[in-house]
């Protein structure tokens, strides 16, 4: 099987499912000549033309906004919104419009638009072009988010979030798209919604997503050669979340750490323990559930404040070992 | 007036020592300053002397007598005094002796109870009422105030007092296996229970091993360049790892090895086996004769027949010995109860029965439970001697290796003959077994090897 | 371009602009539907029986209707929340209008949107909008639609008000409308008032529609009580818009009897002027003297017009009265498609 990059597994699946299905199209910022701010749509203008692969002003809530019109009449629009930071300027759009007019039309509408976003720090591009605010999206009924860390759950996924007919947030780390893996040339979906367990273990569990997901597996591989033998569980959708995988996960291990890169007040990892704690799971916790995330900052930006603002391998083994060894 | 002869103290926080021995006797006349017992504090021997020259009476106390100070334990009395001289004196000692084995703690005695002036000190620093202190033996000492103390501040510390910290998985463990929370120590952090607390309980001990071993998948993987082949561990073998762990790790160790002639006991093995044929009873192994040997040793060396839980030693009434078996699958040590009341033939037929059924996987739980030493021979491998560790929460384990016909000196003309020798280390636990009273037990054991008439 | 000035005769200008008696006719019942929902409703309100609130647009029917007029069923419509109006006009089924107020599970949205979120998607009613200048964006998309799916010489008709002119989507909009050449029309329904702020203070340059000329659209400002004029200038830009030239915005002055909201107290402008507008600047009280006068229709046929509009209205309240409330315990369903 090929092995490509988590950015050209997405442009895969936008080239794919926009020669499939005529009503897609891509609307963004120099997404044309330019092939996107990540590259991600590097030759697509060429093959679909300027209708299709629109490039827009700098107007992000309005771009958004065009999506929902469009995608209200039927077609199938993926909107690129260059930084996550910048969906804050869309919000009314995304959370206000696209998430709830299926609601509070009475199941009239429906608004079948993809917004994917880069998101994540480690490039030095600081505090505004840095966060992580998928916790922000999770959030909103009426919003699908979707958080996939290969390049195989990326092409997947991504035809999943096209082909549902609810608006879907698909966020992307940046530091994933130069990631390889092997992603079959032909059409396959993800679905969205349902966890992977990228390693299984008996010893712990770790929820985790994004790039979070490769940091975690290189811990629990280090650790098997001293026995210690950790599950890691990638989320791969933080909404709606695969709950039922995770309470089976825990009950099994009988200890969690959840894992994520988005500031540790009001995270997501909370929704994950109280999940778990409320859950059957509970009469199997031999330990605090703990979680580690990133620092309550914005991101800095000199490398090593930057480094130290998000959890590193040394932390999550670190973490991994206080569990274990009852330090909590 | 005759001379009250006083443990004296020597050490700024002693409040006790132990008579080691006396070097005068009643009567015995004695010099100011001239040494007349020994005795021990802590870990150091020292010289007590005569604090007055005369007579030596009175003596109320005898070797290995742990005695607080400021006791009185004899008189000396002057040219001319006797013994009716002496002020207070009742026939029989009313004097406290304490003995650290005594099963019955916290006499709460209240403010009748005379508090040592280290442990009013102590009250006074840690701020504790001293009529609130448990004393024992009509006295509070310094150790009485601090546990005193150590309490309070835990009950203050959890608002919860009465309530049980125990994690989620514990308490279901608890309740599935039958097993109430207050039982349990913890060792998880603040004293909180955690599954492995439940699960290290005899009661949830492993006793029926599946008749067949569970299909182990043993998968292969690669751990950077090396390949292994993984198999997981069976419940079995988790629970033995565990137990093997915590005694390792918490129970200090002392090994003592002996070795002795096994001549006369295999004689007597022979003989016996003998009148087993003659009357179609089943043979005595040597590993039976060892029991049995081990079994009346421990009846005279009661420390080696002991548990240690919390701050008291359990001298236990029973003599139940384990004899650690060999399985497939692992190891279980089937327990052969009050040993010391069989006889060498029905210690036999326990052995055979109790191992045929645990190869079988048919022990029940009260086979493999209760146990107060453990023997393990691994004498069928040729191995000549090794340490084993200890079981919890027993205090000792022998370990035996194989009979190897050796040459040794047999009298004091330095003659060598080759005789059987058996190599044997005992593992004692450290904390309620000294040198000395491991060394007793090891000798009593080759004694009754090399000379079993001794048992009669 | 100046301000359009209506200087024709009423019979004049009705025969070039190829207007029947019977259409003529049938706009005036509208307006009078409209008029007659709008205080059937507020009525409703003060006897405590609808929940939230309302925005009501009575004064600005000339709008809804002129406009509508020059739309076909295959446009879509992007409406605010001062919207029933609009609605109506397009065609609306006044019993589940009424139905979604009270909050009905027979309305329009299930009970689920109220009177700020109503929506028809099968008349091509894309739905009213809570988020002032919210939906204005939408209309790019549906203009994007209509040409990449070819559906023919139908374009998206934007209303929203002089508040929202002030927002970032309206300036955001006007110009990738004018960028792509969207086919959309622009309504600013100018009411003199956004909530409580007279337009005057709120905007640094008058009149509002003066701003397409920086994205290059052309631009009207009519009296959006003289039905005719606001008809007639929607009839020349929809031509403008379908022939593919790109969008067209027209501010329609008008006015709104009613506050802002329910809980508009009117602090912000004096009784006088509430009924200058009435008496003097009614649309409908202008276009029925119009009729009238032309003989189009009479006096007595015109009441009647009005009395036939309390009566449906009237039904339809009976109507949703007698509907079902939305059962609690599907509160959860359509979250997700």
């Amino acid at each position: 099987m090929p092995e490509i990059s988590y950015s050209e597994a997405i442009r895969q699946a936008m080239w794919q499912e926009m020669k499939r299905d005529e009503r897609v199209f891509l609307m963004g910022e120099d997404i044309g000549r330019y092939g996107g701010a990540f590259g991600v749509s590097h030759g697509m203008l060429d093959e679909f033309g300027p209708e299709r692969i629109r490039e827009t002003p700098i107007s992000e809530p309005s771009f958004v906004g065009a999506g929902i019109g469009a995608a209200l009449l039927g077609m199938r629009p993926i909107v690129e919104i260059m930084f996550m930071d910048f969906t804050l300027l869309t919000l009314d759009q995304i959370a206000n419009q696209a998430a709830k007019m299926h609601y509070m039309f009475g199941g009239k509408a429906t608004v079948p638009l993809v917004i994917r976003m880069p998101g994540g720090s480690g490039t030095g591009a600081a505090a505004q072009h840095s966060q992580s605010l998928e916790t922000l999206l999770m959030h909103i009924p009426g919003l699908k988010v979707a958080v996939p860390s290969t390049p195989y759950d990326a092409k997947g996924m991504l035809l999943s979030a096209i082909r549902d007919p609810n608006p879907v947030a698909f966020v992307e780390h940046k530091l994933l798209y130069k990631t390889k893996g092997e992603v079959p040339e032909g059409d396959y979906t993800v679905p969205l919604g349902v966890a992977d367990i990228k390693r299984k273990g008996k010893d712990l569990t770790i929820v985790t997503s994004g790039i979070m997901v490769m940091k975690s597996l290189a811990v629990a591989n280090r650790l098997a050669g001293e026995g210690i033998d950790v599950e890691v569980l990638d989320v791969r959708s933080l909404r709606p979340l695969d709950n039922d995988a995770i309470i089976a996960s825990v009950t099994k291990t009988g200890k969690l750490l959840v894992v994520h890169e988005a500031c540790q007040t009001a995270g997501w990892a909370g929704e994950i323990m109280a999940v778990v704690s409320g859950s059957s799971a509970f009469d199997y916790l031999d330990a605090p559930m703990r979680r580690l995330a990133g620092t309550d900052t914005p991101i800095p930006y000199s490398r090593g404040l930057e480094r130290a603002a998000v959890p590193q391998e040394e932390d999550i083994e670190r973490e991994i070992r206080a569990i274990l060894k009852g330090k909590y | 007036m005759p001379t009250p002869f006083v443990m004296p103290k020597v050490d700024m926080d002693q409040e006790k020592a132990t008579i080691i021995s006396w070097n005068k006797s009643e009567g015995d006349e004695v010099k100011q300053d001239e040494t007349v017992l020994v005795v021990e504090t802590e870990k150091v021997a020292i010289d007590v002397p005569a604090p007055a020259t005369g007579t030596l009476v009175d003596i109320r106390f005898k070797a290995g007598d742990v005695v607080p100070i400021a006791t009185t334990i004899a008189y000396i009395l002057g040219k001319g005094e006797t013994i009716n001289d002496i002020p207070g004196r009742i026939a029989s000692t009313a004097s406290p002796v304490l003995k650290t084995a005594e099963t019955s703690s916290a006499e709460a005695s209240k403010p009748a109870a005379t508090p040592t002036p280290v442990a009013l000190r102590a009250a006074q620093e840690l701020g504790v009422n001293i009529n609130d202190v448990p004393s024992h033996g009509g006295r509070i000492s310094r150790e009485d105030v601090e546990v005193y103390a150590k309490s309070l501040k835990e009950k203050a510390a959890s608002p919860e007092a009465g309530k049980i910290a125990a994690t989620p998985a514990a308490r279901r463990l608890a309740h599935e296996a039958g097993i109430a929370l207050e039982s349990l120590t913890g060792s998880g952090p603040r004293g909180r229970i955690q599954a492995q607390d439940v699960v290290k309980q005899p009661s949830a001990q492993p006793v029926t091993q599946p008749a067949v071993a569970p299909v182990v998948q043993a998968a292969t993987t690669s751990v950077g360049e090396r390949s292994a082949k993984v198999i997981p561990m069976t419940n079995m073998r988790q629970k033995i790892a565990e137990r093997l762990q915590a005694s390792f790790r918490d129970v200090p160790h002392i090994f003592l090895t002996a070795e002795a002639d096994v001549t006369r006991l295999e004689e007597a093995r022979k003989r016996l086996n003998d009148i087993a044929t003659k009357q179609s009873g089943s043979k005595v192994s040597l590993t039976a004769m060892l029991v049995k040997v081990i079994a009346w040793a421990l009846e005279r060396n009661p420390y080696l027949n002991a548990s240690l839980v919390d701050q008291n030693v359990y001298l236990w009434e029973d003599i139940n010995i384990g004899v650690a078996t060999a399985l497939d699958e692992g190891l279980i040590v089937p327990v052969i109860r009050n040993a010391n009341h069989l006889s060498i033939s029905q210690i036999s037929e326990k052995i055979i029965d109790l191992s045929k059924r645990a190869r079988e996987g048919k022990l029940t739980l009260s086979e493999v439970k209760g146990g107060t030493f453990t023997i393990s021979n691994l004498g069928m491998f040729g191995i000549p001697q090794f340490n084993a560790v200890i079981n919890p929460p027993e205090s000792g384990i022998l370990a035996t290796g194989a009979v190897v016909r050796k040459p040794v000196v047999v009298d004091e003309n330095d003659t060598v003959e080759v005789r059987p020798i058996i190599t044997m280390t005992l593992s004692g636990d450290h904390r309620v077994i000294d040198g000395a009273v491991a060394a007793r037990f090891l000798r009593d054991l080759v004694q009754a090897i090399e000379c079993p008439e001794i048992m009669l | 371009m100046p301000k359009v000035k209506n200087e024709e005769t009423f019979t004049d200008k009705i025969a070039r602009l190829g207007l029947s008696n019977e259409t003529l006719i049938d706009m005036l019942r509208t307006m009078y539907l409209i008029r007659q929902f709008e205080y059937m409703a507020d009525r409703l309100y003060a006897l405590g029986k609808v929940h939230g609130t309302m925005h009501l647009s009575a004064g600005q029917e000339a709008v809804a209707v002129g406009i509508s007029k020059c739309m076909k069923k295959e446009d879509y419509l992007i409406n605010t929340h001062r919207g029933h109006g609009h609605f109506i006009a397009k065609g609306a089924d006044i019993n589940l209008m009424m139905a979604e107020f009270l909050g009905k599970e027979n309305g329009y949205c299930k009970g689920r949107g109220g009177s700020m979120h109503i929506a028809d998607f099968t008349t091509h009613n894309l739905g009213a909008n809570g988020i002032v200048g919210g939906g204005i964006p939408h209309s790019l998309g549906v203009g994007l639609a209509i040409q990449m799916m070819k559906l023919g010489d139908a374009m998206a008709v934007t209303m929203f008000g002089d508040g929202a002119s002030n927002e970032g989507t309206f300036h955001e909009t006007m110009n990738m409308a004018a960028l792509w050449k969207l086919p959309a029309l622009y309504i600013c329904e100018n009411n003199k008032y956004g909530m409580s702020m007279d337009v005057a203070r709120a905007t640094a340059k008058l009149p509002i529609a003066q701003r397409a000329e920086a994205y290059g659209i052309p631009w009207y400002v009519v009296d959006g009580n003289d039905l005719l004029l606001v008809y007639e200038t929607g009839k020349k830009a929809a031509e403008y818009i379908r022939a593919g030239n790109g969008p067209v915005l027209i501010e329609t002055q008008t006015y709104r009897y009613f506050g802002h909201s329910k809980s508009d107290r009117n602090l912000y402008r004096s009784k006088e002027e509430i009924e200058d507008w009435r008496e003097h600047k009614d649309p409908i009280k202008r276009f029925r003297t119009q009729l009238v006068d032309a003989k189009i229709i009479t006096d007595e046929a015109a009441d009647q017009l009005d009395k036939e509009a309390l009566k449906i209205n009237e039904d339809a309240v009976a109507f949703a009265e007698a509907s079902p409330d939305p059962d609690p315990s599907t509160v959860t369903e359509y979250v997700y498609a």
